[in-house]
């Protein structure tokens, strides 16, 4: 499945509890926010915001990831654009 | 099973969601001095100053803990636990029992032994309602008491809204127990450039309509003290979160837990901290014994400027300091050396080196 996967780097404060839980999807860039990889690859440019193919284990743990953050800079939505989180 | 959690904040709760999902039919009561439902304190900086709604602080539905079966208890606190008999008695003259014990309740703010109307804390959700309306009020003058993280909090948002206000440290620095004087001055030339005075003389209080309070926290040991479980600055812990009392347990910023990283016992007060501690005491209480292993980290922002806080950072706890950069380069990197290893770093606008000190002390590398 695709996921939607978006940080607000107005909101993340580079607290990287993100980036300790689901490496793979989020590390930090220069200016100590979250950006989002895809499964580890750093693909050009550099953004917050990625569309990626994910196995369901693999959205669990980006999910815990997104759930992890504590001023909720992620956001996930599915192929359809429902957001997964933060739930409404 | 009977799962007890005392504390409501994020370590007691993320163990509390932990625990259901390992063990659905368990009971789990939580108990809670807050009288709100989880919310991030992270987040009370954004609230003040508009970037997000106060709604969108709370991390938890109202209905969450009923669809979880947890049963909550806010606006309590314990009096008393007696560990051989296993109860804990609370505020609401209850009783609860227990087969395994969390204790999460975090830290107490310290006060000033001042008290007038514009003291502020930034601790609570009420502390954020209350700042807002003194901020509300136009205040003319503002002070600030501390140079640790909450002190930076209140130093954004009075400059944020053109306030400049006086800071008072005891010491002269910031971050007195982890940076370097040359860190410190870094911090301190960019929050003069906004008007900030800083001044190590006794606060006058009085004078302002808002002093910002930032003077740390400390927890309350008293009943767990009396209850015989092992303290120091906090509840002592091995590598698991177990306590000295069979089936007692602690996590987030009131334990006193050995770091597997530093070899020695930490308290460490951050959110990443907190949650990860939650999550694995959970596995220990529902036996899966789990070590916690985590370098965490901390970092906030003054004016633009990044300061992060990696792994064991106490300046006095070091053999060696390795730094890196200097004022002239407008950042500065120290490393904290013990036996040989890097077990913690402090990072003043060199953002660029977080992910290699983390390694440098997540892999246990020898220099």
């Amino acid at each position: 499945m695709k996921l939607r996967i978006k940080v607000d780097p107005d909101l993340c404060i580079g607290a990287a509890s993100c980036v300790t839980i689901a490496p793979e999807t989020f590390q930090l860039n220069d200016e100590n926010k979250a950006v989002v990889f895809d499964h580890g690859t750093e693909p050009t440019p550099r953004t917050y915001e990625r569309v990626i193919e994910v196995s369901e284990d693999e959205k669990e743990n980006i999910l815990l990831g997104a759930q992890s953050c504590p001023t909720l800079a992620i956001f996930i939505y599915d192929e359809d654009g429902n957001q997964l989180f933060p739930e409404l | 099973m009977r799962y007890l959690i005392v504390g409501g904040g994020i370590a007691g709760t993320t163990a509390a969601e932990e625990l259901r999902k390992i063990d659905p039919n368990g009971s789990i009561v939580l108990i809670s001095e807050e009288q709100n439902r989880l919310y991030s304190r992270v987040l009370l900086p954004h609230y003040i100053n508009g970037k997000v709604e106060r709604e969108r602080c709370f991390l938890k539905k109202e209905s969450w803990y009923e669809q979880q079966k947890i049963e909550a208890h806010f606006g309590v606190t314990v009096s008393k636990l007696d560990v051989k008999n296993h109860f804990v008695a609370t505020s609401d003259g209850r009783e609860h029992e227990y087969d395994k014990l969390l204790i999460a309740t975090g830290g107490e703010v310290k006060t000033h032994d001042e008290d007038c109307r514009g003291i502020s804390y930034l601790r609570t959700l009420d502390d954020a309602d209350h700042l807002l309306q003194l901020l509300g009020e136009s205040p003319s003058s503002v002070g600030i008491v501390g140079a640790g993280f909450i002190a930076i909090e209140y130093i954004n948002i009075f400059a944020d809204r053109g306030l400049k206000a006086e800071l008072f440290t005891r010491t002269g620095r910031f971050f007195s127990r982890s940076l370097d004087q040359d860190s410190s001055d870094l911090i301190k030339e960019r929050v003069e450039r906004d008007g900030i005075v800083v001044s190590n003389n006794p606060p006058r209080l009085q004078e302002y309509a808002i002093v910002g309070i930032g003077m740390g926290v400390a927890p309350d040991l008293s009943w767990i003290k009396e209850a015989g479980v092992e303290t120091r600055a906090g509840i002592l812990a091995n590598d698991f979160l177990e306590t000295n009392v069979p089936n007692v347990y602690t996590a987030g910023d009131v334990a006193e837990y050995f770091d597997l990283f530093a070899k020695r016992h930490l308290i460490v007060g951050n959110w990443m901290n907190a949650m990860t501690q939650g999550r694995i005491v959970a596995k220990t209480m529902a036996g899966e014994r789990t070590r916690f292993e985590l370098v965490s980290s901390y970092a906030t922002n003054v004016r633009g400027m990044e300061i992060i806080f990696v792994g064991d950072t106490d300046r006095e706890k070091a053999e060696r300091i390795i730094r890196r950069g200097s004022k002239g380069e407008g950042g500065i990197t120290q490393l904290f050396v013990r036996a040989g290893r890097v077990v913690g770093a402090t990072l003043v606008n060199r953002n660029s080196e977080r992910a290699e000190v983390t390694k440098l002390i997540r892999e246990k590398i020898d220099l």
